[in-house]
């Protein structure tokens, strides 16, 4: 059994809520569940969940309790209710400022709302889906090697990796890593500090002097990002001693 | 043999001739099919035909003119008027049919076959086509040829008229007016009414007094010119009774013109929708190798946004009036039909659908939209949205290739989105083409440089492109997933074969370039084996 990871707090277990949890117990997460729908309570306490909350959205109190008692850092908007959705978001990120909020919305004129009203990421599910949609009729291989990666093969994960200071890659310029042959992963881009704190994809050509504090995006197996990390730590902490 | 016996004989002859059929439907098509290939030809042909006879019969009213040119018109193009007149009344109806019809009734009701009543059926339905207005028009269009009666010449006119057959524009015109035919005849009758009142009363008072108006026509010309709000002024009343008569049909003549207008702009606004549809189902005709969208929801607002940046064809079809027409003001090609119900289809030809995808929001509408789709075409690639859970084995059921549900996506996009932000929102904007960065798949084509060529002497760095993998095809079609393996990025020595795909990112103009090296190397190479 793997460690549990953080606790999520899920707002609504409607259409949307119910298998982003889901979703979020099969990647191990502790996920809370607040909702103010009896049915959908009751759904979600049939589906297995055990931490199960009746809130009042309009009660900002309560809201404040619940996100103190138990501390949570990352909250989900996930109510089918788009309207719903960005007045959570703006309560929340009017009573704590530094709590990270993911929303869910249907179009980009939610999506604009949402993100003025402080949500940290906002997925456009329709967009997501019409995309999808497009990539199955047009480049069928390509979905499937993108539904391979993401969700196929386990053994195969996307990851964010800091580079620590004085490791190795730090000074270092990106096209002498040789990641695919020491390694054997895949690094797509990068956010460069220097460069402002955009994500860039590699293939722009643009030459990125690896530092410490960049963020490299990789793909690659797990237990091949797993030796780059560990490899990354070790030459960052020889150095210290 | 009777005359009865020869003409079942005959008629059973000509029904089983595939031969005479085929060249009945050709003849049908050029003549009557606004969507046959060649009809267009036809057409212009024809309409040359039409504008050099007119221009040689106007030219030779003042001058005469070379023998040829006189041939030309006299034989050729008469000729070929005659011919296309014979045509149209044969392709007209199937008389055989009557023949048939009748002869089965006899031996059903066990009665004899009445000859008589065949032919005359036959008779009438070739006096229906001979009576209606573009018959008579092409009738007469052949008249101007015997010029020695100088009276015909008139009938040039009606080889201009004859342009009305090769014009569908004009065609829908006459459509739309003959859609009015009761209101405009109340009105020519309205018209013919206050003419006569007023010419007559006109006549009664000024006939001594005007020396314009001598007689009954006078009195008439002056009415209608007056009523139709012309009024040239070249009569005018001069006693103060005809003044009067003048103001009340001065009045009357305001209203009925507005009338008028009224009848006809009411009859285009009424037709108009049924012309562009039919515009709009022509140009479907003309796509190759295009989507069928059901249901203008947002989700499809999307993909048809998405479709129309990257230059592909689509059709929607939507139940609602409101929603096609945002889609066509948007300049989508788009038809308002009940996509579960037969007709929505059956003027499309499905060999040309490349896809259909399914949006509705209800996943009842959803289901019956793939059975309906199935029921016109078996394997056309089928997509459709589903929102329970409970629908899946349903769609799969009715015949949907692919389901699709925004719910799950969001529910697989949101767990991965918490622990990796960055990454998945790289892969967003790989998706939506944001940025212009794009995963692609270019395929080993036969002789390119690609083949047999080990990864690692590939340099795809050179090309600024990574290799996230390849997908190797064992054998067989593209939509099953099974005969397909994925190599999350090969080692070095991975040897490319013919037809494996390669799933490469990059920027949009670097996939675009290696996509066209691959292309002409393999090119070159079937060149320089011939």
């Amino acid at each position: 059994m793997l460690e549990k990871k953080d606790k999520v707090l899920l707002f609504g277990y409607g259409k949307y809520g119910e298998q982003i949890a889901k979703q979020l117990l099969y990647n191990n997460y502790e996920v809370y569940i607040a909702e103010y729908d009896k049915k959908n309570l009751k759904r979600a306490s049939i589906d297995g969940f055990e931490h199960i909350m009746v809130v009042d959205i309009e009660n900002d109190d309560e809201l404040t309790d619940i996100l103190l008692d138990n501390g949570f850092r990352k909250i989900f908007c996930a109510f089918d209710n788009e309207e719903e959705n960005i007045y959570l978001t703006i309560t929340f990120k009017a009573i704590f400022k530094k709590i990270d909020i993911i929303a869910i919305c249907e179009s980009k004129e939610t999506e604009r709302k949402l993100k003025l009203a402080g949500a940290n990421k906002v997925i456009d599910t329709m967009e997501a889906a019409a995309n999808r949609i497009f990539f199955i009729l047009e480049k069928q291989a390509v979905t499937e090697a993108i539904d391979h990666i993401l969700f196929k093969d386990s053994s195969l994960a996307f990851k964010e990796i800091e580079i620590p200071q004085n490791s190795f890659l730090d000074g270092i310029n990106i096209k002498d890593a040789k990641f695919k042959n020491r390694f054997d992963i895949i690094v797509i881009g990068i956010v460069d500090k220097e460069l402002g704190n955009k994500f860039t994809f590699i293939t722009k050509g643009v030459s990125h002097k690896l530092d410490a504090g960049d963020i490299l995006v990789v793909i690659g197996k797990k237990e091949s990002i797993d030796r780059f990390e560990k490899e990354l730590k070790n030459s960052s902490k020889n150095y210290t001693h | 043999m009777k005359l009865s016996t020869i003409l079942v004989n005959f008629a059973f002859h000509l029904e089983g001739s595939q031969k005479y059929k085929k060249i009945k439907l050709f003849f049908k098509n050029l003549l009557e099919n606004d969507d046959y290939k060649y009809k267009k030809y036809f057409d212009y042909f024809m309409i040359f035909l039409i504008l050099s006879s007119v221009a040689i019969i106007i030219e030779e009213v003042k001058t005469p003119i070379n023998k040829w040119l006189y041939y030309y018109d006299v034989y050729f193009v008469t000729g070929v008027f005659l011919i296309e007149y014979l045509l149209r009344m044969w392709v007209y109806n199937d008389s055989r049919k009557i023949i048939i019809d009748e002869f089965e009734n006899s031996i059903f009701l066990e009665k004899e076959f009445n000859t008589k009543k065949v032919l005359k059926e036959i008779i009438k339905k070739k006096i229906e086509y001979v009576t209606s207005p573009l018959a008579i028009i092409d009738l007469l269009a052949i008249l101007p040829s015997y010029r020695e009666l100088r009276i015909l010449r008139v009938f040039v006119l009606f080889r201009v008229f004859k342009l009305l057959r090769y014009s569908q524009n004009i065609t829908h015109f006459l459509q739309v007016l003959a859609s009015k035919k009761l209101e405009l005849f109340t009105l020519l009758l309205l018209v013919t009414f206050v003419v006569l009142i007023s010419g007559i009363s006109i006549y009664v008072f000024e006939e001594q007094q005007n020396p314009n108006i001598s007689t009954l026509f006078d009195a008439f010309y002056w009415s209608l010119v007056t009523i139709s709000t012309v009024g040239y002024g070249d009569i005018t009343p001069e006693t103060k009774e005809g003044r009067a008569i003048t103001l009340i049909i001065i009045l009357t003549g305001i209203g009925l013109i507005s009338f008028a207008t009224s009848i006809i702009v009411s009859a285009f606004n009424e037709k108009m929708d049924e012309v562009k549809e039919n515009r709009i189902l022509h140009n479907i005709n003309k796509l190759n190798n295009f989507y069928i969208i059901c249901g203008y929801t947002h989700m499809a607002e999307l993909l048809a946004n998405r479709l129309k940046r990257e230059k592909k064809n689509f059709v929607i079809l939507d139940l609602k009036k409101e929603k096609t027409e945002r889609a066509l003001s948007k300049g989508y090609l788009a038809i308002t039909a009940d996509a579960t119900k037969k007709e929505a289809f059956k003027k499309i030809d499905f060999k040309r659908v490349k896809a259909v995808v399914t949006l509705t929001e209800k996943d009842m509408h959803n289901i019956f939209i793939c059975l309906n789709v199935r029921s016109f075409s078996r394997d056309v690639f089928l997509i459709s949205r589903t929102i329970d859970k409970n629908s899946y084995k349903k769609l799969k059921l009715a015949g949907a290739d692919y389901l699709i549900s925004p719910y799950e996506t969001a529910g697989i996009f949101g767990a991965k989105i918490i622990e990796q932000p960055i990454a998945i929102e790289a892969i967003n904007d790989i998706l939506t083409a944001k940025k212009n960065a794009l995963c692609d798949q270019v395929e080993v084509l036969k002789g390119s440089f690609l083949e047999n060529r080990r990864v690692g002497e590939i340099d795809l760095g050179k090309y600024k492109l990574i290799l996230l993998g390849v997908i190797r095809v064992k054998e067989g079609d593209f939509s099953t997933d099974l005969k397909r393996e994925f190599f999350f990025n090969p080692p070095e020595d991975f040897k490319l074969k013919i037809n494996d795909i390669l799933i490469i990112m990059g920027y949009n103009i670097s996939i675009n370039n290696f996509k066209t090296l691959v292309t002409e190397s393999s090119i070159k190479h079937a060149r320089k084996k011939r």
